[in-house]
């Protein structure tokens, strides 16, 4: 690299301060929301005010006796959960098929298979809603979690794919010249090759079915609530504080797991 | 342990195609017990094609492999003991080398007590006994070539294949690790094809080297053979140097056929051509069969030093003879030798046993 004590570089110096004041405030405009709803959620009043004017936890005591917000919070997990897995049975071998092939229908398959990450989610849940009652059914937990599932399989071929190109397939081949049989083969080597990027999907899938709006408006039953559409309620209706708790749990709950999935399956790497 | 006994691998007319592209066309080739033969050739000769058709990865167009008179196109790569040491070793990373060199044998169902020793056994043969619980990341190049060779033998395959296994190394590394390799062939019995388009490689290494080019053997026969008495151009011009001199094939003379040389020497070619007379030819010398001498020479082509390159143990003449081409002579240089210098008209003749070689335009 360049030497500290030669005459500055000023086009490199104002390049570096352009980016970085980009960056800032980029960062501050993520982070800033986030840290006001956290902030406010610790507030000892009745109203949804920033700042707050004095620090208490009554709020996050008053989630435990709210059990509305916590039945659609459970759905929403149940649902997450559910849909994850779906996700990663479904995706995981779609991703390995795709990445192998180079034929040209799979690279339309490719295509169609991300194409709701492009779509507008709202449209999709709606033509959902329609499908659902031509085909004579009414919505149910059953759909939704089916449409979680279109919506949230492109994080998890994503970065299967990459997890995939990334694997050098004369490992595949020394393993079936050493006597293995593909699905041996699979198991010993594909797989654990590959399950960090499987786990990083399964991640943001996770992460996507929980706060989905535009799918669960359309295709959750009235019995169905879940949590995100609930908080909406909430706030439209009576400015709830415990929502702002609500958000503040989901907050640290998501910090914890991107700690967790980025120390054991080095998640940002994976989406690189 | 088991035999040692090498097995035989006969490929019998096998074709290849890609759609219209023919990779392999039609190749007869019988390899012998322990013998190690190189496919040697440029990339797109086919020489990786006939590698995956051995080990059973691609099923071949047209013809049969067999191994000691039997067939086994039917055989998928699980099931034919093929072992092959790829290119760039192919160790599974999640794995130490004692997992590495036991994976076969696991696969395979053997026993533990049994798989224990075999893989002690192993680690012994390429002196990594010490390396066992290591991950092949922290090995260097060498080293994970002798693991995968140590997992390849540990299952005790019928054929070895080796794919451009030295071509990651560097070059002092690279003979230690021929030398080694060879030993540990040699050492095993087992019937070993060596696929490179490195000369040297294929030379040093080979029992019998083949020289293929674009789907064709050209000619298969010991490195000597192959070297000195060339059949084909390419072969000629791929393995090693030559000069190239256009000509047309003249009477017979004595032992040898008479070339009338595109700028105007006639010579005489090195016994056994058999050309026919007018016939356009290009005659093919190795610089380093030509001796050089400013008195005349029996045979020799004349001609005027143009460069002298003095490349430490030889010194490479460039001559410009008649016609505006140029011919390259090497010559072995000794302590205190003084070269020619440019600009001298000198004759360049072949050193017995070495003779001009003709091949059909």
């Amino acid at each position: 690299m360049s030497d500290p004590r030669a005459r500055p570089d000023w086009e490199a110096v104002s390049l570096r301060l352009v980016f970085g004041l980009l960056a800032a405030v980029a960062l501050i405009f993520l982070v800033a929301p986030t840290l006001v709803i956290l902030i406010t959620s610790f507030t000892d009043s009745e109203s949804l005010r920033f700042p707050p004017t004095g620090f208490s936890l009554r709020w996050y005591e008053a989630l435990l006796d709210a059990d509305q917000m916590q039945r659609a919070a459970w759905n929403s997990l149940q649902i997450a959960v559910c849909t994850t897995l779906l996700c990663v049975l479904l995706g995981t071998p779609a991703s390995i098929a795709m990445a192998r092939s180079r034929h040209p229908w799979i690279r339309a398959c490719d295509v169609l298979f991300m194409s709701p990450l492009l779509l507008p989610a709202l449209a999709f849940g709606f033509a959902g809603l329609i499908f659902v009652n031509q085909m004579g059914f009414r919505p149910s937990v059953t759909f939704l979690v089916l449409g979680h599932t279109i919506v949230c399989v492109p994080f998890v071929l994503r970065t299967t794919i990459a997890a995939m190109t990334q694997l050098d397939p004369a490992l595949l081949d020394a393993s079936r010249s050493l006597g293995a049989s593909e699905w041996t083969t699979f198991r010993r080597v594909t797989l654990p090759l590959i399950a960090k990027g499987i786990a990083a999907g399964a991640f943001l899938a996770f992460m996507a079915s929980f706060d989905n709006v535009p799918v669960s408006l359309f295709l959750a039953d009235e019995r169905t609530e879940v949590l995100p559409i609930h908080l909406w309620q909430q706030i439209e209706s009576n400015l709830d504080v415990r929502t702002a708790a609500a958000s503040g749990v989901i907050v640290m709950l998501t910090l914890g797991l991107m700690i967790i999935a980025e120390r054991t399956a080095g998640l940002t790497r994976q989406m690189r | 342990m088991e035999s040692r006994r090498g097995h035989e691998l006969h490929l019998a007319g096998i074709t290849q195609r890609f759609g219209d592209y023919v990779a392999v066309r039609d190749i007869d080739l019988k390899i012998g017990a322990g013998e190690l033969v190189a496919l040697l050739g440029p990339s797109g000769c086919g020489k990786s094609t006939l590698l995956r058709i051995i080990s059973g990865f691609m099923p071949q167009t047209e013809g049969k492999v067999f191994f000691d008179g039997e067939a086994v196109d039917h055989l998928p790569p699980n099931k034919r003991g093929v072992g092959i040491v790829f290119q760039n070793y192919a160790l599974f990373p999640h794995m130490t080398i004692r997992q590495n060199i036991a994976y076969g044998l696991e696969v395979q169902r053997v026993p533990a007590a049994r798989l224990k020793t075999r893989v002690d056994e192993m680690l012994d043969l390429v002196h990594m006994g010490e390396f066992a619980e290591r991950y092949p990341r922290q090995l260097s190049g060498g080293q994970q070539q002798r693991i995968a060779l140590a997992r390849c033998l540990a299952v005790d395959p019928k054929i070895l294949l080796l794919d451009e296994p030295f071509g990651a190394l560097d070059k002092n590394l690279r003979l230690d690790m021929q030398i080694e390799v060879k030993r540990l062939q040699r050492e095993y019995g087992i019937t070993t094809v060596l696929v490179t388009h490195d000369q040297e490689e294929a030379l040093s290494m080979a029992d019998r080297v083949a020289v293929m080019s674009r789907g064709r053997i050209e000619q298969i026969a010991s490195p000597t053979d192959i070297y000195d008495r060339p059949e084909t151009l390419f072969v000629n011009q791929f393995v090693g140097s030559t000069n190239v001199l256009p000509g047309i094939a003249g009477e017979m003379a004595g032992a040898g056929q008479q070339v009338t040389l595109a700028c105007g020497e006639r010579i005489a070619l090195a016994e056994g051509s058999r050309l026919a007379t007018g016939a356009q030819v290009q005659v093919s010398i190795r610089p380093e069969h030509l001796t050089l001498q400013t008195a005349p020479l029996d045979n020799a082509i004349t001609g005027v030093i143009k460069a002298v390159m003095p490349l430490g143990p030889q010194v490479l003449y460039d001559i410009a003879v008649g016609d505006g081409t140029d011919i390259k002579v090497s010559v072995p240089r000794k302590r205190g030798d003084e070269f020619l210098l440019s600009g001298t008209r000198i004759f360049a003749a072949p050193v017995p046993p070495a003779g001009y070689r003709a091949f059909p335009v």
